[in-house]
This record gives C-alpha cells, sequence and structure tokens, in this order.
C-alpha cells in the first residue's frame, strides 16, 4: 500500500498547485507533499530492510532494496530542493529576474511558480516511478517522463539560451532514450524464447532476472550496448554528456540540482537493473570492460573543462559528469566492492550535491553573474554562512577527508585494485586529483580575499536553513552512516551481485 | 478465401509493406518541403498501423489491435496534422539547405540499409525454420534501417521541425522492431510509450515555436552561444 501512496502523493501535489492563487499556498504544498514522501520513503526503506521486497497490484509495483535506496535518495533532494525553492524563488520574484524572459513566452511571476511548482511534483513523480516499477518498459516511460517534465524546467527563464539549452536536451535525451528503448525491446526478445509469449510479465523484473542465464546472448549484447549508450545519455556520461553543461547552468538552481542529484541516481538505476540481466547471461566480463571504458572516459573529460572553467555553474555540470562516470567505473570494477562502492557514492553524492548548487545559486543571486571572472573575490565578508559552505562543500565533493565522498572513492579505489586494475586504479586517482585541485582553486579564488566592499546578503531564512541543515547532514555523514541506511545499501549490494 | 488464413500469405504481404515504409523513409531523405515529409511520415505510420493489424489478425494477438489503432489515430492523424499547423502558424514551407545535397544522402541512407541488413543477420538463427524466425528477420532489418536513417535526417538537417521528423522516424523504426520481433510490447508499455511520444512532440513544438519568436528563425545552427 506504501508504494501507491508513494506515488499518488506527489502526482496529486502537482496539480492541486495548478488550481492555487496564492504564492505562499503552492510552497506551502510543495513543501508538505515532499516532506509527507520523505516519511513515506523511510518508511518503505525500513520496510525492505526488515522484510525483503514488497510489491503490489500482481506485481506491477516492487521494491527492493535497490529500489527503496533509489526513492529514499530521490524524496530526500525533492525536500531540500523544496526547501531552497521558496527563497530562491522569493529572490528571484523581488528581484524582478521574470520581466526579462518576459518577451520571450516567460510571464507574470506568480504564472512561473505555478509552473515551477506544479512541474517539479510531476518530476519527482516520475523518478519514484523509475524505482518502483516492476516492468523494464514502464521503467523507461518513467525516464523519458523525467525528462518530458523537465524540459520545462531548464527553459524556466525562457531566455535566448534557455531555449537553445532546452532543445539541446530534449533532442539529446530523445535521441538517447530512444536507444534505450531498443534496448529494452531486444531484452524482451531475446528473454521472449526462454520465457514464452506470456505478455506482461515478460519484461518484468522480478520475473526475468530468475531466467537470464537462458536469455539469447548475441541479442543481449546489443542490448547491453543500446541501454549503456541511452541510460548513459540521461546520466550525462561522455561523449553523451554535451547537454548537461547547458541545462544545469540555465534551469533554476532547484530544478538543477534535483537533475544533478536525484535523476542521475534514477538513470544510473536503470543501467544497474540491465548490468545485472547482462552480467548473469553473458558473465560480468563484457559489460565490465564497456561500463570502465565510459566510466573513465567521463572523468577523463571532465578535469580540462574544469580545469580551465570560467562558469561556476557549467563547472557543476562537469562535476556532475565526473561523477556519474566514477559511479559507472565502479559499476565496472565489480564485485561486492565495487558495486558497495558504487551505491555509496550514489548516496553520499546526493546528500552532498545539492548544497553545492545552494552556495552557487546564494553566490550567482547575489552578484547577479555566473562568471568568476565577473566576479571580484572576498565573498566571504558579504556572505559570510555561504563562503564557508561553499568551500566546505567543494571539499566534500571533490572526496577530501573526513567526509564521506573520501569514504566511497577509496572504496571503489579498493575494488579497482583488488580487482587487478592498477593502471586503471592509478588513472583514477590522477583525475580525482586534478579535478580536486582544479576545483578548490577556482572556489578560493571566489570566495576569499579581500573585502570588495558589497553590501551583506543573506537575510533569506528559508535558504539560510536548507544551506545549514544539509551542510550539518553531510558533517554528520562523514563520521557517521545510519545503521538501517548501511543495511539497506548492503541489500542492494546482494541484488546487484548476486541478483537476488 | 482460404489465402486470408494462411500465415505464408501474412508474412509476403508485411515484407511487401516493411519494404514501401523503407522506400518512403529514403524518399523523406531526399524531401526538400517540410510539408510533404511531414506527409510522408503520416503515409510511413499508416502503413506501420496496417502492418500491425496483419500481425495482430494471423497470429491472433488482440491487445496489437489496440497498438495498431493507436498507430493510426496518434502518428497517422494526430501528430501530422498538429505539425502541419504548426508549420502553417510560422509560415515555413520550403525547408532547404541539408549539410550533406539530396543524391548523397541518399547514397548514404542506402548504405545504412545494408548495415541494418548485417546487424539484423546476426539475430538470424538457421535451425528455427519457422515462419516467424523469418518474418522477423526480413522486418527486423528495415526497423534497424529506420532508426539509422532518422539519425542520419536528425544530424544531416538544421530546421529544427526537420529534426522533431527525424526523431519521430527513428520512434517508427522502434515500433517496426517491437511488433516483428516480439508481437508487440506489454500494453501497458505501449500505451506509455504512445503518450510520451505525444507529449514530447506537443514540447518539442513549443520549443520550435518558441525558437522561432526568439530567434526569428528555426535553423538551429544558430542556437550556439552557449559554448565553453
Amino acid at each position: 500500500m506504501i508504494l501507491i501512496w508513494l506515488l499518488i502523493v506527489p502526482l496529486a501535489a502537482g496539480p492541486l498547485a495548478f488550481f492555487l492563487r496564492r504564492r505562499h499556498l503552492m510552497e506551502a504544498v510543495n513543501l508538505t507533499a515532499f516532506a509527507v514522501l520523505l516519511c513515506l520513503a523511510t518508511a518503505l526503506s525500513l520496510q525492505v530492510g526488515r522484510s525483503g521486497p514488497v510489491s503490489v497490484l500482481d506485481g506491477f509495483f516492487y521494491a527492493d532494496a535497490l529500489s527503496a535506496l533509489v526513492v529514499l535518495l530521490s524524496a530526500f533532494v525533492a525536500l531540500i530542493c523544496s526547501i531552497y525553492a521558496i527563497g530562491y524563488f522569493r529572490h528571484d520574484e523581488s528581484n524582478g529576474v521574470f520581466q526579462e524572459g518576459e518577451k520571450l513566452g516567460g510571464g507574470r511571476a506568480i504564472n512561473k511558480l505555478r509552473e515551477y511548482y506544479t512541474l517539479t511534483p510531476l518530476f519527482v513523480f516520475s523518478m519514484i516511478l523509475v524505482a518502483l516499477a516492476n516492468n523494464l518498459g514502464i521503467l523507461w516511460v518513467a525516464i523519458e517522463g523525467t525528462t518530458l517534465a523537465s524540459v520545462f524546467l531548464v527553459m524556466f527563464y525562457g531566455r535566448e539560451t534557455s531555449l537553445e539549452a532546452a532543445w539541446k536536451y530534449a533532442i539529446i535525451g530523445g535521441v538517447g532514450l530512444s536507444m534505450a528503448l531498443f534496448g529494452t525491446i531486444l531484452t524482451y526478445y531475446s528473454a521472449h524464447q526462454a520465457l514464452g509469449t506470456d505478455t506482461l510479465a515478460g519484461l518484468n523484473w522480478s520475473v526475468l532476472v530468475g531466467n537470464a542465464s537462458q536469455f539469447d546472448k548475441p541479442t543481449m549484447r546489443l542490448a547491453f550496448i543500446l541501454i549503456l549508450l541511452g541510460y548513459g545519455t540521461k546520466a550525462g556520461i561522455a561523449p553523451m554528456h554535451t547537454w548537461k553543461p547547458d541545462a544545469y547552468s540555465e534551469a533554476p538552481i532547484p530544478g538543477a540540482a534535483m537533475l544533478a542529484a536525484a535523476v542521475l541516481n534514477c538513470a544510473i538505476y536503470g543501467l544497474v537493473r540491465f548490468y545485472i540481466l547482462t552480467a548473469k547471461c553473458l558473465g560480468p566480463g563484457f559489460a565490465s570492460h564497456l561500463l570502465i571504458l565510459f566510466g573513465l572516459l567521463s572523468m577523463g573529460v571532465a578535469v580540462p573543462f574544469i580545469l580551465v572553467q570560467k562558469n561556476f555553474r557549467r563547472m557543476l555540470a562537469y562535476s556532475s559528469i565526473d561523477h556519474s562516470g566514477i559511479m559507472v567505473l565502479a559499476l565496472g570494477f565489480g564485485g561486492p566492492l565495487g558495486v558497495l562502492g558504487m551505491l555509496l557514492h550514489m548516496t553520499f553524492h546526493s546528500i552532498t550535491k545539492p548544497l553545492l548548487f545552494f552556495c552557487a545559486g546564494n553566490v550567482q543571486q547575489q552578484l547577479k553573474t555566473d562568471l568568476f571572472r565577473e566576479a571580484k573575490g572576498g565573498l566571504i565578508h558579504s556572505m559570510p554562512l555561504t563562503g564557508a559552505a561553499f568551500l566546505m562543500v567543494t571539499l566534500a565533493v571533490t572526496g577530501a577527508p573526513p567526509f564521506s565522498l573520501f569514504l566511497s572513492e577509496f572504496t571503489i579505489l579498493r575494488a579497482g585494485f583488488s580487482r587487478g586494475y592498477l593502471v586503471l586504479a592509478i588513472l583514477f586517482i590522477t583525475f580525482l586529483v586534478a579535478i580536486f585541485s582544479g576545483f578548490l582553486i577556482h572556489i578560493a579564488n571566489l570566495v576569499l580575499g579581500p573585502d570588495p566592499g558589497l553590501p551583506s546578503a543573506e537575510t533569506c531564512r528559508w535558504k539560510k536553513s536548507s544551506v545549514v541543515g544539509l551542510a550539518l547532514v553531510i558533517i554528520v555523514m562523514g563520521f557517521w552512516i545510519p545503521a538501517p541506511l548501511f543495511r539497506l545499501i548492503q541489500g542492494a549490494v546482494d541484488i546487484v551481485t548476486s541478483g537476488r | 478465401m482460404t489465402f486470408l488464413q494462411d500465415p505464408e500469405f501474412g508474412d509476403r504481404i508485411i515484407t511487401l509493406m516493411a519494404a514501401l515504409v523503407l522506400v518512403l523513409q529514403i524518399a523523406a531523405v531526399g524531401q526538400r518541403w517540410l510539408v510533404s515529409s511531414i506527409r510522408i511520415f503520416a503515409v510511413q505510420s499508416f502503413l506501420l498501423a496496417a502492418i500491425a493489424g496483419i500481425i495482430a489478425y494471423f497470429n491472433h494477438a488482440s491487445h496489437i489491435y489496440i497498438a495498431a489503432l493507436l498507430t493510426l489515430v496518434l502518428k497517422a492523424g494526430l501528430l501530422p496534422w498538429l505539425l502541419e499547423r504548426l508549420v502553417r502558424r510560422i509560415q515555413i514551407r520550403r525547408e532547404i539547405e541539408p549539410l550533406i545535397n539530396a543524391p548523397l544522402s541518399i547514397l548514404i541512407a542506402g548504405c545504412l540499409t545494408l548495415v541494418g541488413y548485417v546487424v539484423a543477420q546476426s539475430f538470424y538463427h538457421p535451425e528455427e525454420t519457422s515462419v516467424r524466425a523469418a518474418l522477423g528477420h526480413n522486418t527486423l532489418a528495415v526497423a534497424i534501417a529506420l532508426f539509422l536513417i532518422g539519425f542520419f535526417t536528425m544530424l544531416n538537417r538544421r530546421k529544427a521541425l526537420t529534426q522533431v521528423l527525424g526523431l519521430l522516424s527513428l520512434e517508427n523504426g522502434l515500433f517496426l522492431a517491437a511488433i516483428s520481433l516480439t508481437y508487440g510490447m506489454p500494453l501497458v508499455v505501449e500505451l506509455g510509450i504512445f503518450f510520451d511520444v505525444l507529449v514530447a512532440v506537443m514540447i518539442l513544438g513549443i520549443l520550435v515555436f518558441r525558437i522561432r519568436e526568439a530567434f526569428d528563425s528555426m535553423d538551429v545552427s544558430k542556437l550556439r552561444k552557449l559554448r565553453e
């Protein structure tokens, strides 16, 4: 029953916000819906951790530890972003940002806010559906749904550049996902011969995983390549990453944070499901080599763009490309240790990344630019809280100890060494160090330095509370992982490594 | 009327129609007029709906009738109508300047068809001599060719609307692959895919309209402000 509620709450919150006239009512609906969603997701995680997979409606919706983890992370990111969004859009409104885009299909502030508060719950609904769908075809429909719901978020401000970013996002996403659909069809075909002509259950994960070893092998091989290209496009791994810097720098900050911290997980989740089938059908070698190749390529592509980056919002996008590369690489290293590293990385990344976006958003709203060149440095004087948090989260996101991403990256490194990928593991460290130094230099230049004499900003309690709250979570997670959460992750590791 | 029960007859009809779909696709590659590209897409979708109907008839698979009906209504009716309306509203009838000229484009489309056949060959299991395997083999090759040519069209055209058409014909290739390989995906999946395609075309339509207003052109090569 809890699975149904998880879907109904965001699905109802979107249309409800559409019919409201007052700004603070929309904000309240959004906030309440996501708070309830996080409670439900926590309840689901505890239940799955205690008594194993849950399914309803003849197995149409299905949740095991892996899906529960993705649901939990999506709900967490949605809630924290909705808190920040309140402060962010109030600031935008009082600065008249919405009027700029008015002639290009923007509109009155209240209409833009309604657009945001209606689409975001639908966006979250598709993310939850990705994790809860048992049928791999529905999984595809839901991932396409996340793209469709977020295209309008990317062109939210209605500037010429937003249109360009939205066009790229929609077209590249559309082509990528059509490849994933082809992969899904071929998976169905290769399973068809083993399972007979049972039409609905033939794509159900819970049925497929038990029979994966009898699938038609050449078909499955092609299917996995298409799935990797398709869901890889959605996860933004190189060379299909080109939509990411544009979309992330044009979308409003809360939307971009959700794209980076939650949708990324959904795409990786889809990839993992097919990886399990492929590994059972063909043995782990074939899929691993492809994943390692694309993972390292993504990290390698991110390095030069982070080192010479001029725009701090685009830099966040390259950081996201880097992190999806790390996750794909970890999955490629495989084994219990590699998969554990990947799932820990997914968890910690989802918790850490939104704060990076919030700090960048605060800085952008203060300076009215997203270029390093036009920022004079010394932001810590006018925005002490954001400045400090920005430095902290930069260290956290680049994997410096004691923050939690260090733990996951170290686990992945150990997995690489223990599986005998010596050269690749060294390459992995090199990329990490290069990204660390590039990131730190840019952000330190932005935040530290003499006081340029800007007026003090930071009065909004919504923005402050989301930044402080999330920073506390990140610090705590550096030292302590709640036992139920770790059990959930271990359960998910078992699913990936043994298929059950 | 015994031939109406003969699966081999059905197979031949389907192969013939799949060939027609492919011919239309190649014709669309050489097409210079936007409206005729849209109409070619409509005819192609109509043929696909017919193929789905024939497969449903010969295999007594009633859920494919629904997919066939949806294809007919959405892809052969509603979407072309919406796109033509969009073309009229933004008042562009002629579509020129592909990156590669028409004869060479058609040649490339021919090569992609060959690639489709080579890829489909790898799925062909000669030990399965049933009609179904042979049927899957021919139509799968056409489906892969449609997919690749759709891809090529998207790269080759610079007008926003023709990229949408490329995406749609790519989707048509997938539909053909799904019905010929496995007699259609499960019905809920099929419905979900139709819904997504419909919404995607509407969103892209809105985008085309706004791009046209903002840039005074549909030429996507003018979208180049976001650079490193």
